[in-house]
């Protein structure tokens, strides 16, 4: 299988079928981006049955109205 | 040095010092993984229990996981690396994985959330099949360590979601990324076994 051609289809393909090490540059990011998905999703978005409320995202979003 | 490896240079200090106290009191390793399994389980009770004990389960976890970290580098440095050794902790540590999973489902049956149940149990089997492809894959070819949704992710990801009562977005990560982890596998031994197949014809 071949990589795709264009880049944001790399860093896609990358990212889903990964096979850096820990501690590279890539899984900073990666784990940046993970974080942030956990930390700023609005917890409504997701109907989560825990936690309740807009979030960090939901707040902003709240300011720019 | 990156920041990942910044904060795995940080946490590794203090276990360090538990090591070289395990090494000292000549602990064997496969008692700390037993232990680390049965406090994980605690953990699992704590999750069932509901959002206010979240903390409590997190607090669990990084005791359990702490057995879980050291038991190799224990056997490692006081000479009782052992193949039975290896394959306990590889059992072992799928039940740690599932009570964790067992606990959420059981919490979101109780609050009658059907749809979240089924997130953690499709992604509990994804966790499952990760470490089984990987295992399988290895019998066949040399090394299959390829994917991003491995043992000690799903624990800094369970351990976040607790804390921070962030479990829903924590078992979608969890959850995709995982079945991305089993296909990647997949598709990795199969490219392995066809340029060995290609290679003796």
């Amino acid at each position: 299988m071949k990589n795709p051609a264009t880049l944001p289809g790399r860093i896609l393909w990358n990212a889903f079928f990964w096979t850096y090490e820990r501690a590279t540059w890539q899984y900073d990011v990666m784990v940046i981006a993970i974080l942030a998905f956990v930390w700023l999703t609005p917890p409504d978005w997701l109907h989560d049955p825990t936690a309740s409320g807009a979030g960090p995202i939901g707040w902003l979003l709240e300011q720019l109205r | 040095m990156t920041f990942t490896g910044l904060v795995g240079r940080i946490f590794m200090f203090p276990l360090r010092l538990i090591i070289n106290f395990c090494v000292a009191l000549k602990i064997h390793p496969n008692t700390l993984t037993f232990i680390g399994v049965l406090v994980n389980i605690a953990a699992a009770f704590e999750l069932a229990a509901g959002t206010d004990h979240f903390i409590h389960a997190g607090v669990i976890m990084v005791i359990a996981n702490i057995f879980d970290f050291i038991d190799g580098k224990v056997a490692h440095e006081s000479n009782a690396v052992s193949a039975f050794g290896g394959f306990w902790d590889s059992v072992v540590d799928r039940f740690s994985d599932i009570a964790l999973f067992l606990g959420l489902i059981y919490l979101y049956s109780h609050l009658g959330r059907t749809d979240y149940a089924m997130v953690a149990a499709i992604a509990m089997m994804f966790v499952i099949m990760t470490s089984y492809t990987r295992a399988r894959a290895e019998s066949l070819i040399k090394k299959c360590k390829v994917g991003f949704m491995e043992r000690p992710e799903r624990i800094v990801l369970f351990m976040i979601g607790a804390f921070t009562n962030r479990m829903a977005a924590v078992l979608w990560v969890i959850g995709v990324l995982s079945v991305f982890t089993v296909a990647d596998r997949i598709i990795y031994t199969y490219r392995e076994l066809r340029e060995t197949e290609q290679a003796i014809a």
